[in-house]
């Protein structure tokens, strides 16, 4: 086991054509042939949210931090389309209060990134990913829940400038998510100010965009990035009440990512701040990761 | 450039799960409740006994114009015109109504219960602000709809359809005045039509028997309520089902009969529930009694117990000294073997609580938001009385029976957490996967509800006597595995829960319907 890690470990330096992780919101691609595998750790904490409007803390939650760990292959299937996979185990607690942390695995998520225009340094992209829920996790117990058990599917387009010369550049991206409704443990529930008298569950669909600004050389890449998230409908949490999976969940955040990756080995890290949201909590996030990249054929 | 053949088929996969799940639609599936002809007619249920009333003829309407009379006549053709050319919206209260009205009437509450299940929150100085009755709609809401609350909600909406109904079918088998669609053969009926007579109109009395119990209990909900009414009220004539006096009559009685069970809310000691100045005392005689550790409140800032003195206010199937008689004995003190030992379980269950404990756990929570455990058991009777094709008068008895077990088991279960002042698992470090409710531990207020209303629907339905009995097993174990309860509130709630359900099922076989 250690051995072949390491052996092809040694081939991946020998055949090294220069490193690029890779997310399914950027312009960045593996080259036919080369796979990179993200192996991060992730956390995101919060001791303020918003219920509906108002924002609280809770001093039966405290500081709510949620964790995660994920393995991320990026594949390069030919020079202008790639997928990316990914797989958290994701675990949850709270600094106060009697709520019971959650644990497992989360969602199985699949993207294929196609470059559709290249002209200079401007290119579009179209992007499509799919998501399904791996671990048998209880949904509605927010906010110690993993997950909320939809499958999803979502259509995303990229559109990019970058100097080549300076490395500098400027990516957008818009996607919109389908959001399968969900079964819950529960056969009656309220949400939109009634009473449903099923297990079944309307899970709102989403959207999101972004915009990064940075530099891409070939060994490091340092960006700064704002995006949002949000809900195409859904009701508010109500007052004192807990959240539920129908609600409007919306977050606007502001954060930095950088990658240094001289060689096959590389780190990459990620700092993330909500300055404004809805039915969520207004959480700080980091994510450190180590990158790996090979080739094969 | 050229893309392979593996990244095409990889491209289409992805594309193909994609598609599959745009085209998936939202649409929730919900059980839908049609209407039917009853089983039964239940033509002696004028003579059954009533809760409040001490007889039907207590509350009197006058006699009906008879088929043969201009009147009536003239309200035939009234009604051809109304039964037809309905619009969509008109359609779906038709059949909306038709599912019976004590059916749909239990399930507005349910939904108000749920509606008004939340605690209110703490203010700036750390205080818990109580619901003003006089001001409803203000922050926090009144009610909490909290299980106590929502258990005697139920029981006098129960009751007073039960009572109004009772006399109801006094009146309809007194009069004799049928359906209008047997004198008109030209009415359009949208609804099964039964040989019950049609004056007074039952739905016209159940209506108007709820909306006086509910807008007491719900202040804040009279123009809901009365738009509902009305609603109602106009469905039977859509469906050609009543013409207007059979509708006059039933509001008249419905109200009539409402306001005296009423009376018997302001007296039964429901104002003095809330009384947080006799907590003190209360906790100074569970320690007399040997409870070296007593319940704390586990939120923060503290939040005072709800409704302590719940177990002060009059029961309906037995006196003061039955309840003494009915209160189980002490709990398992702190420190000794058998709290080390239920303790124990509990921390083995958060350490591998596997998933389905989890399920139970969530299934039974009927938390915040929810229409509570008595809702749960309401729905549970109200929806096995309509596959029966009760009556109208029967499925009242039905509910009247389960809610007034499910009220008496929360006044005895509240009696017996103070009486008791018993910790909570939490104050010995456990963790919970439900909502922690904010009262004593011993007893399990599920399970005796539980133990209640299974008992009950066991004497009504006793081809499914098994069946609720181990739903009642699993509501009540669904607190251990939900960590907030220990195994002897769990067992011994569940007991006492069957012993108070007993008292309703000994009435129910005394009330004269031969069931």
């Amino acid at each position: 086991m250690k051995l072949s890690f390491i052996r092809l470990l040694l081939l991946g330096l020998l055949l090294s054509t220069g490193a690029k992780a890779q997310m399914p919101h950027d312009a960045i691609y593996m080259s036919k042939g080369q796979v990179c595998v993200a192996a991060l750790y992730g956390q995101s904490s919060w001791n303020q949210y918003w219920e509906g409007t108002l924002k609280r803390p809770n001093l039966n939650i405290g500081t709510h931090t949620t964790h995660n760990v994920m393995l991320m292959p990026a594949i390069g299937l030919s020079n202008r389309f790639n997928l990316i996979l990914s797989l958290p185990y994701v675990w949850t607690q709270t600094s106060a209060g009697n709520l019971m942390g959650q644990r497992g695995i989360q969602d199985l998520a699949v993207w294929g990134k196609y470059r559709a225009v290249a002209v200079g340094g401007f290119s579009l992209h179209a992007v499509a990913g799919a998501s399904l829920p791996l671990g048998n996790y209880v949904p509605d117990f927010l906010p110690m829940s993993i997950g909320l058990q939809c499958r999803t599917a979502t259509g995303r387009l990229i559109a990019s400038y970058r100097h080549r010369p300076s490395g500098l550049y400027l990516t957008g991206h818009g996607s919109y998510t389908w959001r399968s409704n969900i079964r819950v443990d529960r056969d009656a529930y309220q949400a939109d100010g009634r009473v449903y008298n099923t297990n079944e569950v309307r899970v709102p669909n989403a959207f999101d965009w972004g915009a990064r600004l940075g530099v891409l050389r070939s060994k490091w890449q340092t960006e700064v990035w704002a995006e949002h998230n949000a809900c195409t409908s859904g009701d508010n949490i109500r007052r004192n009440d807990m959240p539920f999976p129908t609600n409007n969940m919306q977050a606007t955040m502001v954060g930095w990512y950088g990658k240094v990756q001289p060689r096959n080995i590389g780190v990459n890290a990620r700092i993330g701040y909500v300055v404004d949201g809805l039915n969520m909590g207004q959480s700080t996030s980091y994510m450190v990761g180590v990158l790996y990249q090979f080739k094969v054929k | 450039m050229k893309l392979s053949f593996t990244s095409i088929k990889s491209g289409l996969t992805v594309a193909a799960l994609a598609v599959s799940f745009w085209s998936c639609n939202k649409t929730l599936e919900e059980p839908q409740r049609v209407g039917y002809t009853p089983a039964s007619t239940d033509e002696k249920a004028g003579t059954w006994k009533t809760y409040v009333l001490t007889s039907p003829t207590e509350v009197t309407i006058a006699a009906p114009k008879m088929p043969n009379t201009a009147e009536y006549a003239a309200e035939l053709a009234d009604l051809k015109a109304k039964a037809t050319n309905l619009s969509p919206q008109q359609q779906e209260a038709v059949v909306y109504w038709g599912a019976g009205a004590v059916y749909r009437w239990n399930e507005i509450a349910r939904e108000l219960a749920a509606r008004y299940n939340l605690a209110p929150a703490s203010n700036a100085e750390g205080k818990y602000p109580v619901p003003d009755p006089a001001n409803p709609l203000a922050d926090p809401r009144f009610p909490f709809a909290n299980p106590p609350y929502t258990a005697r909600m139920l029981a006098y909406l129960n009751v007073a359809q039960y009572d109004a109904l009772v006399t109801t079918w006094h009146y309809k088998y007194q009069f004799k005045r049928n359906a209008p669609s047997k004198y008109d053969a030209g009415i359009r009926v949208a609804l099964p039509v039964s040989t019950i007579p049609a004056y007074p109109s039952e739905d016209a009395v159940v209506a108007a028997a709820s909306v006086a119990v509910l807008k007491a209990m719900f202040p804040g909900e009279v123009p809901y309520l009365e738009q509902k009414l009305k609603e109602h009220r106009d469905s039977r004539l859509w469906a050609g089902m009543n013409v207007e006096s059979d509708l006059l009559a039933g509001a008249e009685l419905g109200t009539a009969v409402a306001a005296k069970v009423m009376a018997r809310s302001r007296t039964d000691g429901m104002s003095a529930a809330n009384n947080q100045v006799l907590t003190a005392a209360m906790i100074e005689g569970a320690k007399k009694l040997g409870m070296t550790d007593v319940w704390l409140s586990q939120e923060s800032p503290a939040r005072p117990p709800m409704l302590p003195n719940y177990g002060a206010v009059k029961n309906w199937n037995f006196d003061e000294a039955t309840k003494v008689k009915l209160r189980p004995g002490p709990p398992p003190v702190a420190g000794s073997a058998q709290f080390e030992k239920e303790l124990e379980e509990l921390r083995t269950i958060q350490k591998g609580q596997t998933r389905e404990q989890a399920r139970i756990a969530n299934y039974w929570a009927d938390g915040a938001g929810s229409y509570t455990p008595p809702g749960h058991w309401n729905r549970t009777a109200a929806n096995t009385a309509h596959e029966e094709r009760y009556s109208e008068v029967r499925m009242a008895r039905t509910l009247a029976l389960v809610s007034t077990a499910l009220m008496d088991a929360g006044v005895c279960c509240w009696e017996t957490k103070f009486y008791y002042y018993s910790p909570r698992p939490q104050q010995y470090g456990v963790k919970t996967s439900v909502g922690l409710p904010n009262f004593p531990s011993y007893t399990s207020g599920h399970s005796t509800f539980s133990g209640a209303a299974a008992t009950v629907l066991g004497y009504v339905f006793p081809g499914r006597a098994a069946t609720f009995d181990k739903l009642a097993q699993e509501a009540s174990v669904s607190r251990m595995y939900g960590l907030i309860h220990f195994r002897s509130d769990c067992e011994v709630g569940l007991r006492c829960g069957k012993n108070i359900g007993a008292y309703a099922v000994d009435r129910g076989k005394a009330d004269g319907s031969g069931l």
